[in-house]
């Protein structure tokens, strides 16, 4: 299970919290004041209040130890970049994810150790281009990968033992037998990268490869079980 | 029983839609800016004076031809019936008359013809002299044989050509804008040049070794100096005259610099509003272009996005620092209010305008663009920002076709790229066009030939394309399983391969991008190549 912290009340802070499942990862919220945890609190989630300047304050909440993740989601930039730098001092593996207000402050943000940057400017700009120019693509993942439908899009590790390894995509067949769509493949022997399933390729699937499905939330989730069981016979006589 | 005569012809005139629309024609013909009619007669009558004064001329030292003479005949005919549409076209005298009549008839008074005759006479008068009408005339009457004196005038085809040039109205109009400025400079350049003619005149008579012979030589001189011109054809002798050049010439430099200046200032303040006249122009040749109201940080990601695919569009903004990054980045901006009615009216929305974005970061001023968008044009697209969670109902009442809203949207993102970051990064990979793999949708035309094929048929494997699904409002299709609702239309996701293909189905399909333009040009053929056996 993941932990979370997340840093900083906003829009996109509860945004983030609702989507988060909870099942997966336990979220924690740090609020600067009490008004803002008990706003937090309100809402179903734990909350903790401490001063993010004071790096034992940073400890104890778990920085550096079970915290996995943390989201930087302070309006102001320097603020974003103090806790991210704080961050990285005290967990060198810890995923640190920041929004950034001015676009200048993307590099200094990554130079502090920050994992992933958010633009929510940027997004917004992007996301209003495909609607514009691609009407009918942006309407479809809005439903489904973005999710107000059950249509999902997932990733599914392949674990050791799996009853996949060593098949060959283009004998998976998903779409026959799962009702799934294979969209790519990450083939660790080729590197990190997404290849897309479109039989340029084929690949043979060992343990630690990933698979990029999509299809109705209920059958990614009982093929996800499936690929998960280790030793299953069922798949293969399937 | 003149007076009903009269009036029941304006009445005529009033109801009569074929005067009306003569007259329209007329108008939009020879004086409406904005219509496109005015510009081509503009370029026919520029094309044709230069003519006519070529002819001129040529005519100094050749005798012309008789062909050539009926060449100018014609072109003189011309030009005295544009003068005289022009006249008619100045002013309404049927309205005139139906206002004065409908006044008189309420308060019971005899209808006051002598009056009303010459408020309509005082009105094509007030036509006649004014400049351009002038010059107009000018150009006309030395034709006139027993005119022929007034020779001199036929320079004035010349400044007819005024009337066609856009720009050259505009620098008189930025002259006229400076009119005290420059009547102060010009009294004040008028008594120096008065002062020094006079003091030239005196030292550098012939009398005293000079070589001003008469006032004519010595205002020549003047003029000639204060300009920095200097020809040197005349030059002073003696030392007063010396003295008189060195102060004119100081003093000249001065004025003229001061003249300089002014003008400058002048096109400098009214640059704006030229630059925004041609904005206009420019979006007037467009047939199709996106107006974005509001040129923040959403504004101007939007911007770089449609400029890198090549579609034309507009920003509108009343914030000055917005309108003067929008210029640095040679984008077509308005500097005005988007919550206007004239504004957005102005910027086209129902003129070639397919898309309305506004994106300011204030959602009341959203809704009221939105709203005030639906209301100019029911059928536009309208996409609204919306920054708080409440007021993306109120976007939508207000007629937005879509609301987007950029801390929901990015807290989405941030979730997803927690939960399943492969799965996330491919799709937006595929949205940016970042790889070369692409999400597109293909129509299936009527009379292409998968039309009426089923998914086996297509062969997708063999193409290289990864159908995903296909997006249909043909109720055909419902039997299907895995149909989600979108808007009035359904997505059947992974159909079955028997699933047979109808007229105006949308396939959604992955792949590389050529793969897919191959696939589309060969429907695209195809539906010709049927379209025109049929």
């Amino acid at each position: 299970m993941k932990r979370i912290a997340i840093f900083g009340y906003s829009v996109m802070s509860l945004e983030a919290m609702s989507r988060l499942n909870q099942e997966q990862c336990s979220i924690v919220f740090i609020g600067k004041d009490d008004a803002e945890a008990a706003l937090v609190a309100e809402k179903g989630f734990e909350t903790k209040v401490i001063d993010f300047r004071n790096d034992d304050a940073l400890r104890s909440i778990g920085i550096g130890t079970d915290v996995d993740t943390l989201f930087c989601f302070y309006p102001r930039d320097f603020d974003n970049v103090f806790l991210t730098i704080s961050a990285r001092a005290i967990d060198k593996d810890i995923t640190i994810v920041a929004i950034v207000d001015d676009p200048e402050s993307a590099e200094k943000l990554l130079a502090a150790g920050a994992n992933k940057i958010i633009d929510p400017y940027e997004i917004c700009g992007r996301k209003t281009h495909e609607m514009l120019t691609k009407p009918d693509i942006t309407n479809i993942l809005d439903n489904t990968v973005f999710g107000r439908h059950d249509l999902k899009m997932a990733q599914i590790e392949i674990p050791k033992g799996s009853c996949l390894e060593n098949t060959n995509t283009s004998e998976l067949k998903l779409n026959e037998r799962h009702n799934l769509i294979l969209i790519g493949v990450v083939d660790r022997e080729l590197g990190d990268q997404l290849h897309f399933a479109i039989r340029e390729k084929e690949h043979c699937l060992d343990a630690g490869d990933v698979l990029v499905v999509m299809g109705p939330a209920r059958e990614i989730k009982a093929f996800k079980k499936q690929v998960e069981q280790v030793e299953n016979d069922e798949f293969k006589s399937d | 029983m003149l007076t009903r005569l009269i009036v029941y012809f304006a009445y005529f005139l009033k109801t009569s839609r074929r005067y009306q629309s003569a007259k329209l024609f007329f108008y939009n013909l020879l004086e409406n800016p904005n219509s496109r009619l005015k510009s081509y007669f503009d370029i026919f009558m520029i094309c044709l004076v230069m003519l006519s004064v070529f002819l001129l001329i040529y005519e100094v030292d050749n005798k012309l031809s008789k062909s050539e003479v009926l060449f100018e005949r014609c072109v003189i005919s011309l030009f005295i019936v544009e003068y005289l549409l022009r006249g008619w076209v100045y002013s309404d005298n049927h309205k005139i008359i139906l206002e004065h009549y409908e006044k008189a008839k309420y308060l019971n008074v005899p209808f006051p013809l002598a009056k009303v005759a010459g408020i309509i006479l005082g009105k094509k008068i007030q036509y006649v002299f004014s400049p351009l009408a002038l010059i107009d005339l000018l150009a006309i009457l030395p034709s006139y044989r027993p005119l022929r004196i007034l020779r001199v005038f036929l320079i004035f085809r010349l400044f007819k050509l005024l009337r066609y040039f856009n720009s050259i109205k505009l620098f008189a109009n930025v002259i006229a804008s400076r009119r005290f400025e420059l009547v102060t400079l010009g009294l004040f350049l008028g008594f120096l040049v008065f002062v020094a003619t006079t003091g030239i005149y005196l030292f550098e008579n012939p009398a005293n070794g000079g070589q001003v012979k008469n006032l004519f030589d010595a205002f020549y001189w003047a003029i000639v100096t204060v300009a920095t011109v200097g020809y040197g054809d005349i030059t002073p002798q003696t030392p007063g005259g010396r003295i008189v050049a060195m102060a004119l010439i100081l003093i000249g430099l001065g004025v003229l610099s001061f003249l300089i200046s002014i003008i400058v200032a002048a096109f400098n303040e009214e640059m704006d509003e030229l630059r925004e006249s041609s904005t206009y122009a420019e979006l007037h040749r467009f047939d199709s272009f996106i107006i974005i109201c509001g040129f923040g940080r959403v504004g101007q990601h939007i911007a770089a996005q449609l400029k890198k695919d090549r579609l034309h569009f507009v920003i509108i903004d009343n914030k000055e620092a917005n309108v003067l990054k929008a210029k640095r980045m040679g984008y077509l901006v308005i500097h005005e209010d988007a919550s206007k009615n004239g504004v957005i009216q102005n910027a086209g929305i129902n003129n070639g305008a397919t898309a309305v974005i506004c994106t300011t970061g204030d959602d009341v001023i959203n809704v009221y663009i939105t709203l005030t968008s639906r209301h100019l044009n029911p059928d536009i697209r309208i996409i609204s920002r919306a920054n708080s969670q409440d007021n993306v109902k109120k976007l939508y009442q207000a007629g937005a076709s879509n609301v987007i809203q950029p801390f929901e949207i990015a807290g989405m993102v941030v979730a997803e790229y927690i939960g399943q970051p492969v799965a996330f990064e491919a799709i937006l990979g595929i949205l940016r066009e970042e790889s070369h793999i692409i999400m597109e949708t293909l129509c299936v035309h009527p009379g292409s030939f998968i039309e009426g094929m089923n998914l086996v048929g297509i062969g997708f494997e063999q193409r290289k394309l990864m159908l995903l699904g296909i997006i249909s409002a043909n109720p055909v299709h419902q039997k299907h399983k895995n149909s989600y609702p979108i808007k009035n239309q359904h997505f059947y996701f992974n159909p079955e391969l028997h699933f047979v293909l109808r007229d105006g189905d949308l396939l959604v399909v992955m792949g590389r991008e050529y793969a897919i333009d191959y696939f589309r040009d060969q429907i695209e053929k195809s539906r010709l190549k049927n379209g025109r056996k049929g």
